[in-house]
């Protein structure tokens, strides 16, 4: 008797769980995990936030100069240890037409030690809060820290998620191309 | 989404139309190329020729180029159209005539206790709103019959002091769009902001 003329028995549950998550991932996986690096070769999303020392500030007004935006928070040590970093690449290609905004994740309720924290570290770049998490959902910020770098179009060039030393060669790399742009 | 697939199909198109205009111009120049060999008596004739050809080209692309800008400005307004119809939309525009009493930074919006709207204004956006610029600053739908409107505003009034206002509003949604003004005024006899709420017919 062949194979083929046998009946077919029921699949085991061991293999039918594998095909319904799979099905599972396909169906909810867009809506639970897209990476933030999906980001780019597209707009960036606009936003405006208000900064540290009241000022609103808005992504938009600022098209045409290249912008790197890095997402962190208070509970962050990688966070801690990139930007200073971050002040130095700053602080270097201002002058070339570099904006970096710092946008910081904590709850409503950690606001104080954002801030505090933020003074301490002395970085000379603009501070913005986003309680509400709206701008860190648009970026899909969901590793910390994350770093994004947008051309003079507007458009997202370079994502970065994490940190670890040397990650700030690459994207002082990254934004002299995009200034020579 | 209709506009970005058809801009994405005007995209795709565009190439291919620039590069058979180019291939025209280039058998249109070999065909000028060609024709003093046959006629040693016009050699210039081949460099006005290809100019032409090359001008055409240009204008050309030129007329595309403002077809897809005329198409997109259409597919602009007919996106909203089909978003919100003229039946059930309403739109909230904030406009300001102060500049001693009240410096905005906030609006936010509730509309039958739900937030529909919360915008921060920069001072390059609160400049345009004092030299006369009016903010959408909220499009949606509404069904036909009474809503309220909440709108809260904050910013510096005198005295640098932080200032929270807040205006409330009976909305009678009938046939038609709606559309309502929040105009902050300075009020000169209290030295007050205050917010007048018009309706455009």
């Amino acid at each position: 008797m062949s194979q083929s003329s046998q009946a077919r028995l029921p699949l085991r549950a061991s293999v039918r769980l594998p095909r319904f998550a799979l099905l599972a991932l396909l169906l909810l996986g867009p809506a639970v995990c897209v990476p933030a690096s999906l980001l780019v070769g597209r707009p960036a999303p606009d936003f405006a936030l208000r900064s540290l020392e009241g000022a609103n500030v808005r992504l938009s007004e600022h098209s045409g100069e290249v912008v790197l935006i890095n997402f962190w928070a208070t509970w962050c040590g990688p966070c801690r240890q990139e930007m200073p970093l971050l002040d130095e690449i700053y602080g270097k290609y201002r002058r070339a037409g570099l904006v970096l905004f710092s946008v910081n994740l904590d709850e409503e309720k950690d606001l104080a030690a954002a801030r505090e924290m933020a003074k301490t570290l002395r970085v000379s770049y603009p501070v913005l809060f986003d309680a509400r998490k709206e701008v860190s959902r648009a970026y899909q910020a969901g590793t910390m820290p994350l770093t994004v770098l947008i051309d003079r179009e507007g458009v997202v060039r370079y994502v970065s998620e994490g940190y670890k030393v040397g990650y700030e060669t690459r994207y002082t790399e990254k934004l002299r191309e995009l200034l020579n742009e | 989404m209709l506009r970005q697939s058809f801009l994405k199909t005007i995209a795709t198109l565009l190439p291919l139309l620039f590069a058979a205009g180019l291939a025209n111009a280039q058998a249109d120049a070999a065909a000028a190329t060609t024709a003093p060999l046959l006629d040693s008596s016009a050699p210039a004739a081949s460099a006005p020729a290809g100019a032409d050809s090359f001008k055409s080209l240009d204008e050309e692309v030129q007329a595309l180029k403002k077809e897809v800008l005329d198409l997109n400005r259409e597919l602009f307004v007919l996106e909203e159209e089909l978003l919100f119809p003229a039946n059930t939309q309403v739109a909230v525009f904030v406009s300001m005539d102060v500049g001693e009493f009240f410096a905005l930074d906030s609006v936010t919006l509730k509309l039958d206790d739900k937030e529909v709207a919360n915008y921060l204004y920069t001072e390059r956006e609160a400049q345009a709103l004092l030299k006369g610029g009016v903010h959408r600053v909220f499009i949606g739908n509404l069904k036909a019959g009474e809503h309220e409107l909440i709108a809260l505003f904050t910013g510096q009034g005198p005295n640098q002091r932080d200032y929270r206002r807040g205006a409330t509003i009976k909305l009678e949604k009938g046939v038609g769009a709606k559309y309502v003004e929040l105009k902050i005024s300075d009020k000169a006899v209290k030295a007050q902001p205050e917010f007048i709420v018009k309706e455009w017919e």
